[in-house]
């Protein structure tokens, strides 16, 4: 019986993945298949764990097993060891439906590294600073926001090449942070300040841009971090302007314990500063 | 709830999510070719001369994508039919690995790339026939516990005497019996590696990153303890890969898919415990060795 309720709580959590499109939190769209064809051998398992139970003939069954000799029943043969199974099994199902997925919190990044003289030294505590990521949902009403959301994804999931100039800069950025595993392996151009932590490798650095969402009193800085194939510590200087373009991945960054997406740089080139270099949010 | 605890169950989620499709597939294609073929087949294969046995054991164990616990009991019953000892272990070495499902899921936990598959390829096969041929110089052939007579048994009533449509119900039984016992270890690893990459602090690990040396003992380590099914165990490293080398990863691999904790109960079961010994530190000196060259 426990055994029909995990098969099923499986198929139910790979289908919901699926329907509400968070499994693009999780992984790389590529292999979305494979996750997807799951639904229906989960259920098809579901069904026949169903249809043997209700015909109660499972002691045939487990006779069956030891007709080849293959000793899984051996894992299963405690009490103990029935718990520890079950338990295991039900832990992913019930916290993968009923925990939302962690993202990038800004409030999260603001103390691990990131020091700019107007967001630290800024006394007015309602300001909203934000570093790194864009997140535009507070100025939004929540069913606007996520339709606006879907329309970003439909737009820039579907370019192979996207090009992070001053016009989409916010609202390409923040679709690339909401939804990482659509965009890896996408080619990205990026333009910006380098700007580098204390605990990012020799090759690595953000290329950043300072931002307005609403207004000044929100200004904060965004960007990505991107990582060379060679080392650049002594090339690039911190506030040197440069284009990069690369590859979107996702890694496990340690500093802000989230998974954030980067870029596997492939060209790059100094830029001298723009006119202006604040980006504003296209409404 | 706390951000660090939603972050690590992110983490494990997405580990979950990534491995179980392997897991699924590769209880299914196990369960299908336990059905279907016969070890008879196999022992009709293995040719007479000790280097070319060992060689040719460690590609037929690519005929059969399992993983390294459903493989002891297969290796026991080859030895059983006159198979020879070093053989059968080149075998059970290089089956968890050496297939085509363990070889995609290493492809895509790291990025599409075939380094990491073709590093760990190569290394399992050099253990696999060092192993085995160090065996065969050190061992007779009777390395068989007395006592499994009655499993045996069981067997004479073998799978080619049932009807189609009980061999199909047989696999289906098979495939979901053993999601549940790899499951569960799949879950476990994907739990303490989550936790150890919220919860550890970076500096810590580098510690033992600094020393190569040290790097691949902690992973070799961790390989056996986590005991993940070889068809899932590449998305868990690749979540390390982070923190450690190729070399430590890659020793990870392939220790983890020949030698852990369930399949060392299922050696002992099946294998006197002298010989098991030998061979767990045969196996890993020469992972060991082999991961600190990549």
């Amino acid at each position: 019986m426990l055994r029909i309720i995990i098969l099923f709580g499986f198929t139910y959590f790979f289908m919901m993945l699926h329907a509400k499109g968070d499994i693009s939190k999780y992984i790389n769209m590529k292999y979305s298949y494979l996750s997807f064809s799951m639904i229906f051998l989960m259920g098809f398992l579901t069904l026949y764990q169903l249809i043997q139970w209700a015909r109660g003939d499972k002691r045939k069954d487990h006779n069956h097993d030891h007709d080849h000799g293959h000793d899984h029943s051996h894992d299963e043969d405690t009490i103990l060891k029935k718990v520890f199974t079950y338990t295991m099994m039900l832990i992913p199902i019930i916290t993968g439906i009923f925990l939302p997925a962690a993202t990038l919190d800004s409030t999260i990044v603001k103390a691990k590294g990131f020091h700019f003289s107007f967001i630290d030294n800024d006394t007015d505590q309602y300001a909203n600073h934000q570093i790194l990521r864009p997140d535009a949902s507070p100025y939004y009403d929540k069913i606007a926001y996520n339709q606006m959301d879907k329309n970003d994804l439909k737009k820039y999931g579907s370019e192979n090449r996207i090009v992070l100039d001053d016009k989409h800069y916010f609202r390409a950025l923040e679709s690339i942070y909401n939804h990482p595993g659509n965009f890896i392996d996408k080619k990205v151009v990026l333009k910006g300040f380098a700007y580098r932590t204390d605990d990012i490798e020799n090759n690595q650095l953000f290329v950043l841009r300072f931002g307005i969402i609403h207004c000044i009193a929100d200004a904060g800085v965004y960007g990505m971090l991107v990582e060379f194939p060679k080392d650049v510590k002594s090339q690039i200087h911190k506030d040197e302007w440069l284009q990069v373009e690369g590859t979107l991945e996702t890694t496990y960054y340690q500093p802000f314990k989230e998974n954030i997406p980067y870029l596997k740089v492939t060209k790059w080139e100094e830029i001298p500063k723009p006119k202006d270099p604040y980006v504003y949010r296209q409404y | 709830m706390s951000q660090t605890l939603l972050q690590m169950n992110t983490i494990f989620i997405s580990i979950i999510i990534e491995a179980l499709p392997f897991v699924v597939i590769g209880v299914f294609l196990s369960a299908l070719i336990q059905m279907f073929v016969t070890e008879e087949m196999i022992a009709k294969m293995i040719p007479a001369n000790r280097f070319a046995s060992a060689a040719l054991g460690s590609c037929i164990g690519s005929l059969f994508p399992g993983c390294e616990c459903g493989i002891v009991p297969i290796t026991r019953r080859l030895v059983q039919k006159n198979v020879p000892l070093h053989a059968a272990i080149a075998f059970m070495l290089s089956g968890p690995i050496i297939n085509p499902i363990v070889i995609f899921s290493t492809f895509v936990a790291f990025g599409d790339s075939w380094k990491m598959a073709l590093y760990r390829c190569s290394l399992a096969i050099g253990v696999s026939i060092i192993v085995s041929i160090a065996i065969s110089y050190l061992f007779n052939d009777q390395q068989l516990r007395k006592v499994m007579d009655h499993l045996s048994h069981n067997h004479s009533h073998g799978s080619h005497k049932m009807s189609l449509r009980s061999k199909i119900i047989g696999t289906i039984d098979h495939a979901i019996d053993e999601f549940f016992s790899v499951g569960k270890f799949l879950i476990f690893g994907a739990l303490i590696s989550s936790a150890m990459q919220t919860f550890f602090k970076t500096s810590a690990l580098l510690e033992f990153g600094h020393s190569k040396v040290t790097a691949v003992l902690v992973m070799m380590a961790l390989a056996f303890i986590l005991s993940i099914c070889s068809e899932a165990d590449a998305f868990i490293a690749s979540s390390f890969s982070g923190l450690f080398g190729t070399g430590p990863i890659i020793a990870f691999l392939v220790f983890g898919a020949m030698v852990d904790i369930k399949n060392l109960f299922m050696m002992l079961d099946a294998f006197q415990k002298r010989f098991v010994f030998t061979l767990v530190s045969l196996i890993a000196v020469c992972v060991f060795v082999g991961a600190l060259i990549i």
